[in-house]
């Protein structure tokens, strides 16, 4: 079973292929916080997942963003408002583990978070995107 | 306590699990209990504030609890750890919140205080003094039991 699920796709390949991506990142995430192996080890790992998915939501949002501006979708304001949501609670996860230290049971809340809003984001949120573009007969 | 506080909490929870699970529960029959008590394993308590007070308790049973959280991810859970438990307190933060949003749409405002996990089902919680409805939803993989105690000012 995998945690992307075919019914995610909006119609434009460009988001669609991104999402594919987070949800690959997350589900990696995922394995590395769920492992048998001791903290330490995995550490490492989870640091540099932290890292991507600072960098890789921004770039994401942004393109997602642009393809809203660009077929006039008329939520784009209240969309970029959640974005701009979760960035803040990714960039403020990763200050608090930054000061206090990476604990274990911290990052699996975490990972269990994002896991969560990214299905609901994706799922039900960007779906309304899929709806719009289709009612205007699709991407080019 | 008001049967129409419950219908919100009935359409939240098929949505979210449909976007979530690929499923439909179905509503299986009210109940009224004295007090909020855990009916299954894997608890979240969630208290609200505003238009509304009162609490509210989701009841996972543990293999629903493991089998949802697999669903959601794609790997297998065999115990309830701070990420089963915290991916439930989610679920239930967001039906708790998209129930209120509906609420809110007959002129209620209200808000929720971050959820709590409680483990087990003995004892009771001293969240709520007032009656609740127990809100049975049936799926494939189990029944989630909501307890709704939600009072006017």
């Amino acid at each position: 079973m995998s945690m992307w699920k075919e019914h995610y796709r909006v119609g434009s390949d460009l988001i669609d292929t991104q999402h594919q991506e987070l949800f690959k990142r997350v589900s990696r995430f995922i394995k590395v916080v769920q492992g048998d192996e001791p903290w330490e080890e995995r550490l490492e790992q989870v640091k540099e997942t932290l890292v991507f998915m600072q960098h890789y939501v921004i770039i994401h949002f942004a393109d997602e963003e642009n393809l809203q501006k660009e077929i006039g979708y008329p939520e784009l304001e209240r969309h970029t408002r959640i974005h701009e949501s979760f960035k803040g609670e990714i960039q403020e996860f990763a200050q608090t583990v930054e000061r206090e230290g990476f604990d274990e049971e911290k990052v699996q809340e975490f990972s269990a978070k994002v896991m969560t809003w990214l299905i609901m984001h994706v799922g039900r949120e960007d779906q309304k995107i899929g709806e719009f573009l289709r009612s205007r007969g699709g991407h080019k | 306590m008001r049967v129409e506080y419950i219908n919100p909490f009935y359409q939240a929870t098929v949505d979210v699990f449909r976007v979530m699970l690929s499923m439909e529960p179905t509503r299986g029959t009210l109940r009224a209990v004295q007090e909020l008590v855990p009916v299954s394993e894997a608890n979240v308590g969630i208290g609200v504030t505003g238009d509304l007070r009162g609490s509210l308790l989701y009841s996972f049973p543990k293999t629903m609890a493991l089998e949802m959280v697999h669903i959601m991810s794609g790997m297998e859970m065999t115990k309830l750890d701070a990420f089963v438990t915290s991916a439930l307190s989610e679920v239930a933060n967001i039906i708790s919140g998209n129930a209120l949003t509906y609420l809110s749409k007959n002129s209620l405002a209200c808000d929720i205080s971050p959820p709590q996990v409680f483990i087990g089902s003995t004892g009771t919680l001293a969240m709520a003094t007032e009656k609740a409805i127990v809100l049975p939803l049936v799926t494939d993989i189990g029944t989630l039991e909501i307890s709704i105690s939600l009072h006017g000012k």
